[in-house]
């Protein structure tokens, strides 16, 4: 891990890696796991890695960013992990430490978030304008262009920039900072 | 004899409650055995095939000695023996008092079914309509609702269920000995107030009840109900709960005042059922929503009616209780059911599987698939469903279902041939017993088992073949996701508490478990809470066949200790009913007479005469000779019928008795109660049981029949011709016991038998008594060991009826019939000729040790087994506070090549251990190198502890074990994470080696004693499941680790197990044998001494003085190994000579 040392990391990671403690490496999650194709190591791999402190293979490989929060190891888990909740305070852990491999899924949180502040609703135009101008990537757009069009051909995706509608979650977005620390 | 008849009441006949029972009435007690089912034999029941022998094995556990005292036949089919009473559909309902006078409330359901009366026929279930789900084949095949409780019943008297039978009354007037009666005219009895204000409901309810034969009164209002209750009782009320006036709930109140006991079910439209749930919170015990099903109501009278019949309780005087409720499995419909069973096609359970592939099932031995009878080729098993499982509520290992699953494999391997491939999926596999390992190696190699390491998810159907096979997903070590087919999958069910016991012991004031096990005391595995009450066998938790039978036994010693000390007494053999010296001259004078045999055939009601030509029958066999009689007879089975050939033979005064009728008649009991009222010796009458002969060929034409019949008949009339009364032997028995080993079992058994009040001497090589305890400090419970131990050698030193031998070995040992001489020799001691001791048993209970660590490295500390762990830090050697990284390397030296077995107790030591050195030092790393994890039973929450206290768990596979080297000062461990699929470094300050236990049993020793050795060098038992702590010779047991790796809690229930094995015999100053023993015509022999080497039950000496076979009639089990060996005809067995052998045959030839 170039830019955060493992003691850093494991630092971040120590309430994820008392959460699995009990994990008995049975591998229920692993074979559960509908993304798990798109992960370069196993949920099960990722676990025990924790737990024998290897924080830093756990954040060069990108698995826990593939969890899309569907519970279905949650719900099987024998030893009953929260497994899905670990891997959440993994992602946060990343975007919290800024690490450069996790840049475009924070970055795209973020944007995401920001609009949904701003608007009270996700503005898909704004949204996806924003986090290519944060991404400083002006190759970045042209990757999602194929894509952006068919959304748009389906009505998916609004083309206007949106105009007042001002949020009103500002209040609720900054409880839940004050909560998180 | 003036004082009591001890007596205790041991709940649940299952395995282990039939253990007990049979334990305490072998010693001469008294038991009354309940069984809330309407069968004994408890889940065994349904299983045919047992590991390691794919048999089953049962009736090992029938009394070898005094056998005529009780059934000698598979236990499955029923029990009798003279000092057990059985009540069966009977339940357990309170407890008051103390050891030695407990109260007990028993509740019984009434039978309709006479069982005496009943045959068997089966007329009765041809003619019933009701049809349900059979619960024996675990609802895979229907039943009807009169019906046979297991295929194997001996007596096979039918029984009703209740809450199926409509008594529509067929079968009643069908049956041909008039066994079934319904109580209808009770019925009239049950009187029911129908209180409505409307006419149409009133009539028409009294209509339907009447029909069923209730007495119904009616009212029209709340007023008019009360003031009929002044009058007369009712039993129950059917109120309208919205009536002008006064209203149902106000009535519920007025009338329960009146009479408490009333029943009352409240009536209410649908709109308004919760004012009929606040009735049922005030007292009402059911509701029905208007308008309802006449056959709503008319159950629900049923059910109530029911509970009125078998209201009245049966009160009890015991002196102990014995809870053997045995176990439950989980039900995998409950809860989120990710296999889908219930859902999906060909998702059973073990239990389901095991009756899938019984003879007595629904493919009756052949595997078909339960739902499309598609052939099944791919099996898999899933282990852990419902155990070591946080979703279900189950933080505990199941113990068995491992064991199990492999066994199911194999049997349907063996069954079905090998093109039938079997996965186990499993997440450790626990072969926690001494032949567990090999066993499971046996069917990974040779029966080609498939093992997956690996827990399935969930379970889908596989929609792209439409076939009906299901797919399974898992990931194999290496991470690799697998899609599985599969016809048939198998689900490993976890243990539950048996839910009746539980609310039993709850209402008693017993105390459960966190999961509602019952809980026992510290290091017993058979004493409850409360004082006076036992729990045997599986009840506590989570025990294999060999476990319940020595837990049920341990439970038994107890009973017999509180018996004991309440001063109860035990029945004499004078009692025995066995046959008398004085007897024996007029038996003498029998044997010579010439043969009057009266033969008497039952006509059945006429039942067999319709399938026999009885006149012919008896024609045929009024020409022989020694015949002085036959006679046809009708239903002997009523007590009208058995009077008549009472009857018959004071008039015909014959001396030999030739009996042809159905299975009631021929019971042991009812021969010998023939015996008692017409003065005629049991042993001269033979049987036939004609019915069976008759069932088991329906279509056999009636001259072919009485054919058969006649020539059966025939050979039992040339037996009786023969026959040379022999009376059951009396041994004179030695009444003292040896016990060899002063360990925590040698000292827990000889500590058993002495508090019954028997001798004991307790033989032990070392100058302290204590063993393997002496180093210990806790249980991984946090137990203290020295204080237990402390207590126990105070309580041994102290007992007047032991004799310790300290520093003393066996010299030799020699065994007569009921005596055993034992010599001893003193360490040290000059003098050739040591003390000879005279016993009657003998326990073997000489220990084990620890394996040594090879090879042993160096002694810096650094590299340790666990005892020298646990030692050098109760001295202080070394500091957990000082430690940074400790390596605990599992099975080191065993289930390897040399070792094949597991030590069990390794893994829970190491958690221990573990456990211990976080509490003293949290920042000490801990890591365990492991192949299985064996936390077995409750002790997984140890393993979920230490995972939660941060200690690291490495799995390593047997080929690739992980290795030591000194590094400076430290160890470097090498391994390799599986997982991970690297190699591994640790650098630790302390090594931890749990090298196994290895027995201490030689080999010459126990060959002295008649005992034997398995292939580990442990005691090898008579019977691994069945008879776990007795050897083949029954007079020696073994207990502790000399019998098999164990905790200690285990070592002293097989302790607690040997010493009433022992206390059975010792009981007696006189032991009674079968009627068939051998025997050997000395003056033929010559001493070849073929017989004695041959004898399997040791039952064979030489006589050196005399230079004579004797033999021991009491160990002798007839089954005429030594005739058959004999190579000058001098060992025989007693009523089956040559004589009679050939004659049988020339009479069915002739």
């Amino acid at each position: 891990m170039g830019q955060v040392s493992n003691e850093r990391l494991l630092e971040q990671t120590e309430t994820v890696k008392e959460m699995i403690q009990t994990c008995i490496q049975c591998g229920t999650c692993t074979a559960s796991c509908p993304n798990n194709e798109f992960m370069d190591i196993t949920p099960r791999h990722m676990w025990r890695l924790l737990l024998t402190d290897h924080a830093d293979a756990v954040f060069s490989s990108k698995s826990f960013i593939m969890c899309s929060s569907c519970y279905y190891c949650t719900l099987r888990c024998p030893r009953g992990l929260e497994l899905t909740h670990a891997m959440s305070l993994l992602k946060q852990a990343a975007s919290k430490l800024k690490l450069k491999q996790f840049q475009r899924s924070s970055l795209f949180y973020e944007a995401f978030l920001d609009s949904v502040k701003k608007h009270g609703r996700v503005r898909e135009m704004e949204f996806m304008t924003n986090y290519f101008i944060s991404m400083k990537n002006p190759v970045i757009p042209f990757a999602y262009a194929s894509l952006g069009l068919k959304l748009m051909a389906k009505g998916k995706v609004r083309p206007e920039f949106p105009f007042g509608g001002k949020g009103k979650l500002t209040a609720l977005f900054k409880k839940v900072a004050e909560l998180e620390g | 004899m003036n004082k009591a008849i001890g007596k205790t009441l041991v709940a649940g006949a299952g395995l282990s409650g039939i253990r007990s029972a049979l334990d305490l009435a072998e010693t001469g007690y008294k038991v009354l055995l309940i069984d809330k089912s309407d069968h004994i034999g408890g889940l065994l029941c349904q299983l045919d095939n047992q590991f390691p022998t794919s048999k089953c094995g049962y009736c090992r556990m029938l009394p070898m000695f005094d056998r005529d005292k009780s059934s000698q036949h598979c236990l499955r089919k029923g029990l009798f023996h003279e000092n057990i009473e059985i009540l069966l559909s009977t339940q357990l309902i309170s407890v008051e008092g103390e050891p030695g006078d407990l109260t007990i409330t028993l509740k019984q359901n009434p039978s309709l079914i006479d069982s005496s009366l009943c045959t068997g026929c089966g007329e009765c279930e041809r003619v019933c309509p009701v049809l349900v789900n059979d619960s024996f084949n675990e609802g895979l095949t229907k039943r009807k609702a009169i019906y046979l409780p297991s295929p194997q019943s001996f007596s096979n008297a039918y029984t009703i269920d209740y809450t199926a039978c409509t008594r529509c009354g067929e079968c009643e007037k069908i049956c041909p000995t008039g066994a079934i009666k319904f109580t209808e005219q009770d019925r009239e009895k049950f009187k029911i107030l129908v209180v409505d204000d409307e006419k149409i409901v009133r009539d028409s309810m009294k209509e339907w009840l009447k029909e069923e034969g209730f007495s119904v009164t009616t009212a029209d209002s709340g007023q008019k109900a009360l003031e009929l209750m002044d009058d007369r009782s009712f039993n129950m009320m059917l109120t309208d709960i919205k009536m002008p006036g006064m209203d149902g709930v106000e009535l519920l109140a007025k009338a329960k005042e009146k009479n408490e006991d009333l029943c009352v079910i409240m009536m209410t439209a649908y709109a308004a059922v919760d004012s009929a749930v606040d009735a049922m919170k005030q007292g009402a015990l059911d509701y029905l929503t208007k308008p309802f099903d006449p056959d709503v109501l008319i159950a629900m009278t049923k059910k109530v009616y029911h509970e009125f019949e078998i209201a009245e309780g049966r009160v009890e005087q015991v002196d102990a209780l014995i809870l053997a409720g045995g176990t439950q499995f989980f039900k995998p419909e409950l809860g989120k059911n990710p296999y889908g069973y219930g859902v999906l096609p060909g998702v059973v359970t073990g239990m389901e599987f095991e009756r899938l592939i019984s003879g007595t099932g629904p493919g009756k031995g052949k595997l078909i698939h339960p739902k499309t009878s598609r052939p099944v080729r791919k099996i898999a098993w899933f282990q852990c469903v419902g155990s070591r499982d946080v979703q279900t509520g189950a933080g505990f290992c199941s113990n068995v279902c491992c064991m199990i699953s492999i066994k199911e494999a194999i049997l349907a391997k063996e069954k079905f041939g090998p093109d039938i491939e079997a996965t186990i999926f499993y997440m450790d596999m626990r072969t926690i017993g001494k032949s567990f390992d090999e066993y499971k190696l046996n069917a990974q190699n040779e029966n080609q088992v498939r093992f997956v390491r690996a827990r399935i998810h969930s379970l889908d159907e596989n929609v792209a073949k439409g076939d009906g096979s299901l797919v399974a997903r898992y990931v194999d070590m290496g991470g690799n996701i697998h899609k599985d087919d599969f016809d048939l999958v198998v689900l490993a069910t976890g243990q539950r508490p048996a839910e009746l016991m539980t609310e039993a012991a709850l209402k008693n004031s017993i105390e459960t478990n966190q999961w509602g096990f019952i809980e026992t005391g510290s290091f017993s595995m058979v004493k409850t809470s409360r004082p006076g009450i036992l729990s045997g066998g599986s009840l506590s938790g989570l025990k294999d066949i060999s476990e319940s039978v020595t837990c049920a036994s341990a439970a038994a010693l107890e009973a017999c200790k509180i018996m004991h000390e309440a001063g109860k007494q035990i029945i004499g053999a004078a009692d025995a009913g066995a046959i008398d010296a004085d007897d024996m001259e007029d038996l003498a004078v029998m044997a010579r007479e010439n043969p009057r045999i009266l033969t008497v055939l039952c006509s059945c009601s006429s039942d067999f005469s319709q399938r026999l030509d009885l006149e012919s029958l008896k024609s045929h066999l009024d020409r022989i000779p020694e015949n002085e009689s036959v006679e046809i007879m009708d239903k002997l089975c009523t007590d009208e019928g058995w009077q008549t050939l009472i009857d018959m033979i004071q008039k015909t005064n014959p001396n030999r008795l030739v009996l042809g009728a159905c299975l009631p008649c021929i019971h042991k009991h009812r021969i010998k109660e023939l015996g008692k009222a017409a003065g005629f010796h049991p042993s001269l009458v033979e049987t036939l049981d004609i019915i069976s002969i008759l069932n088991q060929y329906p279509d056999l034409e009636i001259s072919k029949m009485t054919q058969r019949i006649n020539r059966e008949l025939k050979i039992l009339i040339s037996k009786a011709r023969f026959k040379n009364p022999v009376p059951n032997e009396r041994l004179e028995s030695n009444q003292n016991a040896l016990v060899i080993g002063g360990g925590i079992a040698g000292i827990t058994a000889a500590l058993s038998i002495a508090d019954c009040g028997y001798h004991v001497d307790l033989v032990e090589k070392n100058d302290t008594i204590g063993g393997n305890l002496v180093w210990m400090d806790k249980t991984v419970d946090g137990l203290d060991i020295q204080e237990y131990l402390d207590e126990k050698v105070r309580q041994l030193e102290s007992h007047s009826q032991v004799t310790i031998h300290k520093k003393t070995s066996i010299e030799s040992a020699a065994s007569h019939p009921g005596e055993i001489a034992t010599l001893l020799k003193k360490e040290g001691e000059t003098n050739d000729l040591g003390e000879t001791i005279l016993h009657g048993v003998t326990i073997l209970a000489t220990g084990g040790s620890q394996a040594p660590l090879e090879p042993d490295v160096d002694d810096s500390l650094k590299i340790l087994t666990q005892k020298e762990f646990e030692i050098v830090v109760q001295d202080r050697k070394i500091e957990p506070e000082k430690l940074n990284t400790v390596v605990m390397i599992q099975c080191s030296g065993t289930r390897d090549e040399k070792h094949n077995y597991c030590s069990r107790v390794c893994c829970i030591r190491a958690l221990k251990n573990a456990l211990f050195l976080k509490e003293k030092n949290p920042d000490v790393q801990v890591y365990i190198l492991y192949r299985d994890m064996m936390s077995y039973g409750f002790f997984e929450e140890y393993y979920t502890e230490a995972k939660q206290a941060g200690v690291i768990f490495f799995q390593y596979d047997s080929a690739n074990k992980p290795v030591t080297e000194m590094h400076e000062d430290k160890v470097l461990v090498k391994t390799f994470d599986l997982l991970l699929d690297m190699p591994v470094e640790i650098e630790a300050d302390c090594v931890i080696h749990a090298t196994g236990i290895l027995p201490d049993l030689p080999e010459t020793l126990a060959d002295q004693y008649g005992a034997a050795l398995d292939t580990f060098h442990f005691f090898k038992e008579a019977d691994s499941k069945f008879r776990p702590v007795d050897s083949m010779n029954y007079r020696v047991f073994s207990c502790g680790l000399s019998l098999k790796p164990c905790t200690i809690e285990e070592a002293v229930a097989t302790a607690e197990a040997a010493a009433i094995r022992a206390i059975r015999i010792l009981s007696h100053e006189r032991l009674v044998s079968g009627k068939t023993v051998a025997d050997t015509r000395t003056a033929i022999c010559s001493l070849c001494e073929l017989c004695v080497d041959t004898c399997p039950y040791g039952a064979r000496s030489v006589d050196r003085l005399e230079e004579k076979i004797v033999i021991d009639p009491a160990a002798c089990q007839g089954c005429g190994v030594c005739a058959a060996v004999c190579p000058s005809g001098s060992a025989v067995l007693e009523g089956l000579d040559m004589r009679l052998m050939l004659d049988s045959i020339d009479m069915v030839l002739s």
